[in-house]
C-alpha cells in the first residue's frame, strides 16, 4: 500500500485529498448520475436569455399545431401564460430542473427527484413539446421523436434505485420493473421510432435533406460542415435513407431479445445511431447555436442504451458482490 | 433582452458567499503561521480569486479586476493545478486524473482562463470587458464547442462531488462529520464518518449503530485508530506504532485512510491549539469546501452555457 507523504499527507489529513478510500457508485448509480447531469444541463440551458422572453413561449406555441383539440388546447392556454409571465415561469422551470439533477445526485433524495422527474418529463411532454409531434404526423426520429422529454421519464423508471437483482440482473434496466416489462419499453420506443422513419412525411424525397440541412444555421463551422455534407449525402434520397433507417432501428428493437452477445451488438449499433442522431440530425441539440432547451434525444437515447447493456452473468466475486449489493466494500482498503 | 439581473444577482450573490467562506477558511486555518493549512491553502485561494471574478461577471454594479489581471491569475492557476496533477499522476496513475483532488480545480481554473480569454464583444460594442452579464448586450465565447465541453465536466464533477457527499462512504474530503469531530481529528484527516452505515448517518454525524468506533466519538473521531485522539496524536510513544495516527489498519468495514505516523504526530503536536471554537471547527470542514466547488460548478457552467 502506497503510504503518501508529504503534501499528499497533509491534504489527506486535512481532509481534502483523495487518501481514503471513497465510495463507488455501481452501474445503476452511474447511470442515475448520468441522469442527474442531464438534468442539470437542462436547467442551465433553461437560463439562456432566449428562455426569458416571449419568444420562447410561441416557441412552445408552434407544438400545438396539427394536434388534437383536447391536446391542442392546454397547449395554447399555457403558453399565453409563458409568453405573459415569461421572466418568473422560466426562472421557475430553470431551477426546478437544476433541483431534479441535483435531487438525483444527492443520494437521500434521489427516489424523490426520480418520481419529481418523472411527472415534470410528463407534463412537458404534453405542454411543452405536443407530444412529440406523435400524434399530429411530424415526429421523426432524426429530429428527437417520440419527444426527448419522454425519455428522461422512461430512463427515471428503468433507473429506481432497487436492491432486487442486483447481481442476477441481466441488465441494469431489468432491476427496476423486471426483465421482461423492460424489454418491452424498448420494443415499444425503439419499434415507434421505425414507424415514424417509415411515415409519409419523413420519406419524402427531400424530406431528410431538408431536415439536416435545416440544422446547419446559427452551427460553428465544422459542425454546419458536417451538417451541409450530410445533407448532401442523402439528397433525394428520403425513401431508401428512411428504409435504411427504419431497418436499423427495427433491429435495435428486437436486439435485446436476443442471446446477449447479439443483444450487445444490438445495444452497440443503438448508440451508434443515438450518436448519428445527436450529431447529424440534431447537432448536439442546436446547444452550440444557443436557444437550446434540451439536448435533445440522441443524449439520451445512448444513455438508455447503456442502461440495457447486458451484465455479466456468473458466479460474482465476493468483494464485487458485497460493493453491489451493499456498501461493505466501500471500506475496503486498496 | 438579456437574462434578468436578478437571477444574476442570486448567482453573484451565491459567488460571494463562496469567496466569504474560502477567506474565511483561510483566516481560520492561518496557513501563514507554521505551515499549517498551507497545503490546501492553494485550493482556498483559488476558490475565493474564481468565486470574486463569476461574481464580478454576474452581477452588473460590481467590479472587480480587469480583464488582463483576470487573464494572468488564473493562467497562474491553471499552470499550478497542471503542475500538481502531473505529480500526482505520476504518484499514483491516471487514477489521479479522475479522482485526485487538484483534478477539478485544474478543470475549474482552466475553464476560467477560457471564459476570460475567449471572451468577445458584445454585438452592441462596448468592448470584450467581462463584466456584467446582465448589461446590455450580450458576451459570446469564441470556440463554443470548448464552452459546451468545459461545462459538461463542471457539470459531471459537481454531480459527482454532490454523490459522493451524500454517499453512505463518504471519506476523504466528503467527510460530513468533521463537524462534531474534535479539531485535531479535522486536521489530521481521519475520516470521521468511517463506520457511517447510512447516509442519514453521515449527514447527521451521529453515530452508526453497530459501527466499532463512532463517528464523533471524542476519542476516536470515526477512526479505530485516531490521530486526534489524545492517547495516540502527539504522544512520543506512539509514533509508528500500529495504534497510532497513520496506521492503514481499518476496523469491519470502516473507510481505510493512510496518514503517516510520523505526520500524522507532527501534524498533532505543531496544533496544539488547531481551530478555536466550533465556528472555526465547522468553516474548515471538508464538506464545506467540497459544497463551494459544487456551487462555482454549477455556476461556470451556467456562465458557459449562456455565453455560447
Amino acid at each position: 500500500m502506497a503510504v503518501p507523504r508529504g503534501r499528499a499527507a497533509w491534504r489527506g489529513r486535512l481532509g481534502t485529498g483523495e487518501v481514503a478510500v471513497g465510495a463507488a457508485p455501481d452501474a445503476s448509480r452511474m447511470l442515475q448520475l448520468a441522469l442527474a447531469g442531464v438534468w442539470l444541463l437542462d436547467g442551465v440551458l433553461q437560463y439562456q436569455s432566449f428562455m426569458f422572453t416571449k419568444a420562447f413561449g410561441q416557441m412552445l406555441a408552434a407544438t400545438a399545431a396539427g394536434n388534437p383539440g383536447v391536446i391542442a388546447s392546454p397547449i395554447n392556454w399555457d403558453t399565453r401564460l409563458i409568453e405573459h409571465h415569461a421572466v418568473a415561469l422560466n426562472a421557475i422551470f430553470a431551477t426546478i430542473q437544476l433541483l431534479l439533477g441535483l435531487g438525483i445526485a444527492c443520494r437521500p433524495t434521489v427516489r424523490a427527484a426520480l418520481g419529481a422527474s418523472i411527472a415534470w418529463a410528463l407534463a412537458v411532454w404534453w405542454f411543452g413539446e405536443g407530444l412529440g409531434g406523435v400524434l399530429n404526423g411530424t415526429a421523426s426520429p432524426v429530429n428527437g421523436a417520440p419527444g426527448a422529454v419522454i425519455i428522461y421519464a422512461l430512463l427515471a423508471v428503468l433507473l429506481w434505485p432497487t436492491d432486487r437483482g442486483a447481481t442476477t440482473a441481466p441488465f441494469t434496466a431489468a432491476r427496476a420493473v423486471g426483465a421482461p416489462a423492460a424489454r418491452a419499453l424498448w420494443l415499444v420506443l425503439w419499434l415507434s421510432q421505425a414507424y415514424f422513419a417509415l411515415q409519409p412525411a419523413n420519406r419524402a424525397p427531400q424530406a431528410l435533406h431538408d431536415m439536416i440541412a435545416g440544422m446547419a444555421s446559427g452551427e460553428p463551422g465544422w459542425l454546419n460542415a458536417i451538417e451541409r455534407n450530410a445533407a448532401a449525402l442523402v439528397a433525394h434520397q428520403g425513401l431508401a435513407a428512411s428504409f435504411v433507417l427504419a431497418i436499423a432501428l427495427a433491429a435495435i428493437a428486437v436486439g435485446v431479445y436476443l442471446p446477449a452477445p447479439a443483444a450487445r451488438a444490438a445495444v452497440v449499433l443503438a448508440v451508434v445511431v443515438a450518436a448519428v442522431i445527436w450529431v447529424v440530425g440534431e447537432a448536439f441539440g442546436t446547444i452550440l447555436a444557443g436557444g437550446a432547451t434540451d439536448p435533445n434525444s440522441g443524449l439520451l437515447l445512448i444513455l438508455l442504451a447503456l442502461v440495457y447493456w447486458p451484465a455479466r452473468t456468473g458466479p460474482v466475486p465476493r468483494s464485487l458482490g458485497q460493493s453491489v449489493a451493499g456498501h461493505p466494500a466501500e471500506g475496503i482498503p486498496t | 433582452m438579456t437574462i434578468p439581473a436578478g437571477i444574476l444577482d442570486i448567482f453573484a450573490a451565491i459567488m460571494l458567499v463562496v469567496a466569504a467562506v474560502s477567506a474565511a477558511r483561510l483566516v481560520v486555518a492561518r496557513p501563514w503561521q507554521r505551515g499549517r493549512g498551507a497545503a490546501t491553502a492553494d485550493i482556498d485561494i483559488a476558490h475565493l480569486l474564481m468565486a470574486i471574478a463569476m461574481a464580478g461577471t454576474l452581477a452588473a454594479g460590481l467590479r472587480t479586476l480587469p480583464n488582463d489581471a483576470w487573464d494572468v491569475i488564473f493562467a497562474v492557476l491553471t499552470a499550478w493545478f497542471a503542475y500538481h496533477v502531473t505529480q500526482d499522476a505520476r504518484r499514483a496513475g491516471i487514477r489521479a486524473l479522475s479522482g485526485g483532488h487538484c483534478a477539478p480545480h485544474l478543470v475549474h481554473s482552466a475553464a476560467m482562463l477560457y471564459m476570460f480569454v475567449a471572451v468577445t464583444a458584445p454585438a452592441a460594442g462596448g468592448g470584450a470587458a467581462m463584466s456584467g452579464m446582465g448589461g446590455s448586450g450580450t458576451q459570446t465565447l469564441s470556440l463554443p464547442i470548448l464552452a459546451f465541453l468545459f461545462a459538461l465536466i463542471l457539470i459531471g464533477y459537481s454531480i459527482w462531488d454532490l454523490d459522493q457527499l451524500s454517499g453512505p462512504g463518504a471519506s476523504g474530503h466528503y467527510s460530513l462529520a468533521a463537524r462534531i469531530a474534535p479539531a485535531g481529528a479535522v486536521l489530521a484527516g481521519t475520516p470521521a464518518l468511517a463506520g457511517a452505515e447510512s447516509p442519514a448517518a453521515a449527514f447527521s454525524g451521529l453515530p452508526s449503530a453497530g459501527s466499532p468506533t463512532s463517528a464523533g466519538s471524542p476519542t476516536s473521531a470515526g477512526s479505530p485508530t485516531s490521530a486526534g485522539s489524545p492517547t495516540s496524536a502527539g504522544s512520543p510513544t506512539s509514533a509508528g506504532s500500529p495504534t497510532s495516527a497513520g496506521s492503514p489498519t481499518s476496523a469491519g468495514n470502516t473507510v481505510a485512510t493512510v496518514t503517516p505516523p510520523a505526520e500524522a504526530d507532527r501534524a498533532a503536536s505543531c496544533d496544539p491549539d488547531p481551530v478555536s471554537g466550533g465556528a472555526g471547527r465547522l468553516v474548515l470542514a471538508p464538506w464545506v469546501a467540497t459544497s463551494c466547488r459544487i456551487a462555482m460548478g454549477i455556476t461556470m457552467a451556467l456562465m458557459l452555457i449562456i455565453m455560447i
